[in-house]
């Protein structure tokens, strides 16, 4: 995901899109309201003017004696050259008397009303019917075409002012939002790789003091404390385990000398070689402890180069193959495709021998074990199934803190570490650990794929009642 | 006996390295500082050098550079504080051949020496090692054990290799898994174990003592029976 490329879905996400998007939409409808007004109000004043001239032109005619009307209408007509206006006498019984125009239906008396272009002629007009003393129906119609136009012009006006509000707004969006976005992907990258562990990291600031920085900034003191912290922890623990080493292993090699040298009883020689034995065990923990250290150290990936996990596991295999055989456990190797990571294959074959060797251990006489390499869309998986007593849901997390050890495997040897150096290691890889129920058994993965959204270890929760 | 220059400015830990090697029939030289080291090691015939990794005056990776550029071949223990596997490398990279990480146990540094001495001795030998009834053809990578050929596999041949060339002297198992399989993790020490019961299996004669023997909280040794 780090690599990726902006895609129009991040874009429209954002916060700032969605703004310009928002005050877009508001000032549209501005200008929407503010034409509809001017044409409205235009619109109004036009039909209003053309009222009055009907209305006057109405008031001029209905003076005229009705015996005389028709050749006045006739007047009127050939007095029209321009062609807008027209007229119509109608006799009481709606029959044609004289004009230029026959309408089917009249208006109701006294009102004006709008004629869709057609009906009369091809263009439209505003038509107002008056009765005039003889009960006869004068109808005085005048040409409102410019009214119409104006009316088309404005609507177009508003749709194309639309479309081009509409696409400014969504090309500004868009530049406005990509700045922001590349600083979040930035602060993002940042992110994670504190989430990895790498607590020297910090975000990026820019120094304009927008609210970016603000956050950032709060983030950088935060990070700082946590690693001044993390740092108090790890090296007082360190220390201890550095500096008692030292004594330890003089002790140690007095005890070894002691043994050595001639005249020493054999009860006394005894005590000697357990306690020597349980000074191993020490010194294997604080080297095991210091090991995790320092795999928690290392940020930097020199020794990664291309291996073959394939290769790997069956060398894993080989090596543990004698002890699965000596507790009649079979080992078995599953066919696996030429699969190939980057990483430090010591390393990665540490890891997957501390899983053979603690599935090994866990199993009963006569279970099994299989290491199997797969390919999966996101990368190759390493997997490590057994058929023991498996880890319940709720410890998994806890066997990967140093030390832990369950109640009930109390009398297996080990050192409470194994799964905290195999952590160590994955997480140095960037690869994800992954525990799950193998019905029976447990199954651990491997998944070498760079860990995403800070997703390191993950643990599938199903119902299991054994616990190791 | 074998005459050892050890290069170590902590007083303390130069006696220790001393008195183990000593103990072990060994001749000491003692230097605590890089120059002066080299000066010594450039004038004195010496079988082996013990060499810290820090040192006042010259570097630990600079003095062993500078050795091999004077074509002083003899077998490096480096021997550092700096444990990370990247420290490792470039102890041996500079020309060390073997490294140990302090604080460690003084046997297992003499254990180390003295098959960095063996490995050298045995650099010019012939492609045939015996100890005893065993014998192995490095060449056809065959194994015979009274006469009788023996089967082993990949890891056993090299494993039984390793116990040949150190015969007589004990190695802990730690060494047999970084020599012999090249990994310098702990396993932990049934791994090797076992590893070492299956190839007794495939040695031992039933009229015969084993011809490896454990020898408790050290390792095993090889021995001509």
């Amino acid at each position: 995901m780090l690599a990726e490329p902006l895609r129009l879905q991040d874009v429209r996400n954002t916060s700032t899109f969605r703004l310009t998007l928002a005050f877009g939409l508001v000032f549209a409808l501005g200008v929407a309201v503010l034409l509809g007004l001017i044409y409205e109000l235009s619109a109004r004043e036009l039909t209003n003017r053309s009222d009055r001239i009907l209305r006057t032109e109405a008031v001029l005619l209905s003076a005229v004696p009705a015996a005389q009307l028709p050749d006045r209408i006739r007047t009127e007509i050939s007095r029209n050259t321009s062609g807008l206006n027209y007229f119509e006498l109608k006799a009481i019984d709606g029959e044609h008397v004289a004009g230029n125009i026959r309408m089917s239906r009249s208006p109701a008396p006294d009102h004006a009303s709008d004629i869709a272009a057609g009906v009369v002629g091809d263009r439209p007009i505003r038509l107002l019917a008056v009765r005039i003393a003889s009960d006869e129906t004068l109808l005085i119609g005048r040409d409102i075409s410019p009214v119409v136009d104006l009316r088309h012009r404005v609507l177009a006006i508003l749709i194309w002012s639309g479309l081009a509000t509409a696409l400014s707004v969504l090309v500004s969006g868009f530049a406005l939002s990509l700045a922001p976005l590349r600083r979040l992907r930035d602060l993002q990258r940042a992110s994670r790789v504190i989430a990895a562990g790498n607590l020297e990291a910090r975000m990026p600031l820019m120094g304009r003091g927008d609210e970016l920085d603000l956050f950032a900034g709060t983030v950088n003191t935060m990070v700082e404390e946590v690693g001044r912290v993390v740092a108090q922890v790890k090296g007082v623990t360190d220390a201890v385990a550095h500096d008692l080493r030292t004594p330890l292993t003089r002790v140690r090699s007095q005890l070894y000398r002691v043994r050595q040298s001639p005249g020493v009883e054999t009860q006394a020689a005894a005590m000697i070689e357990a306690a020597t034995e349980d000074l191993d065990v020490v010194l294997d923990r604080f080297a095991a402890l210091l090991r995790i250290s320092e795999l928690e150290a290392r940020g930097r990936r020199a020794g990664f180069g291309a291996i073959d996990l394939s290769r790997l596991a069956r060398d894993v295999c080989d090596l543990y193959e004698p002890l699965a055989e000596e507790r009649s456990v079979s080992l078995e190797l599953l066919s696996s495709p030429e699969t190939e990571v980057r990483g430090d294959a010591k390393l990665l074959f540490e890891a997957v021998s501390n899983l053979v060797d603690n599935a090994i251990k866990f199993v009963a006489e006569g279970g099994h074990v299989a290491v199997a390499v797969a390919a999966s869309a996101h990368g190759p998986i390493i997997e490590v199934r057994d058929d023991g007593p498996g880890i319940a849901p709720d410890e998994r997390r806890a066997v990967l803190r140093r030390f832990h050890r369950s109640a009930d495997v109390a009398d297996v040897p080990g050192t409470g570490l194994g799964l905290s150096v195999v952590a160590a290691i994955v997480h140095l890889h960037g690869f994800g650990l992954e525990f799950d129920d193998a019905e029976p058994g447990l199954v651990v993965r491997i998944r070498c794929e760079e860990a995403q959204d800070g997703r390191e270890i993950h643990f599938t929760r199903q119902p299991m009642k054994t616990g190791r | 006996m074998a005459r050892i220059l050890v290069i170590e400015d902590d007083v303390t830990t130069a006696r220790e390295i001393a008195t183990e090697l000593t103990a072990h029939g060994h001749e000491v030289a003692q230097v605590h500082d890089g120059q002066a080291a080299l000066d010594m090691a450039m004038r004195e015939p010496f079988d082996a050098i013990t060499l810290d990794r820090m040192l006042p005056g010259m570097d630990g990776l600079v003095l062993v550079e500078r050795l091999r550029e004077r074509r002083v071949l003899l077998p490096v223990l480096m021997i550092s504080a700096l444990s990370d596997v990247d420290d490792r490398i470039a102890g041996l990279r500079a020309g060390g051949d073997d490294y140990l990480i302090k604080p460690f146990a003084s046997n297992e540094m003499a254990m180390r020496v003295e098959v960095l001495l063996r490995r050298r001795q045995q650099s010019s030998e012939s492609a045939i090692l015996r100890v005893g009834g065993i014998e192995l053809d490095l060449i056809r990578r065959k194994v015979r054990v009274e006469g009788e050929p023996v089967r082993l596999l990949h890891m056993e041949f090299r494993l039984l290799e390793f116990l040949a060339r150190n015969a007589g002297d004990v190695v802990s198992r730690r060494i047999i898994f970084e020599q012999v399989w090249g990994y310098y993790f702990d396993p932990g020490a049934n791994l090797i174990n076992v590893h070492i019961g299956r190839l007794r299996k495939k040695l031992d004669r039933p009229d015969k003592p084993s011809a490896i023997v454990t020898v408790k909280g050290e390792g095993y040794r090889l021995d001509a029976v």
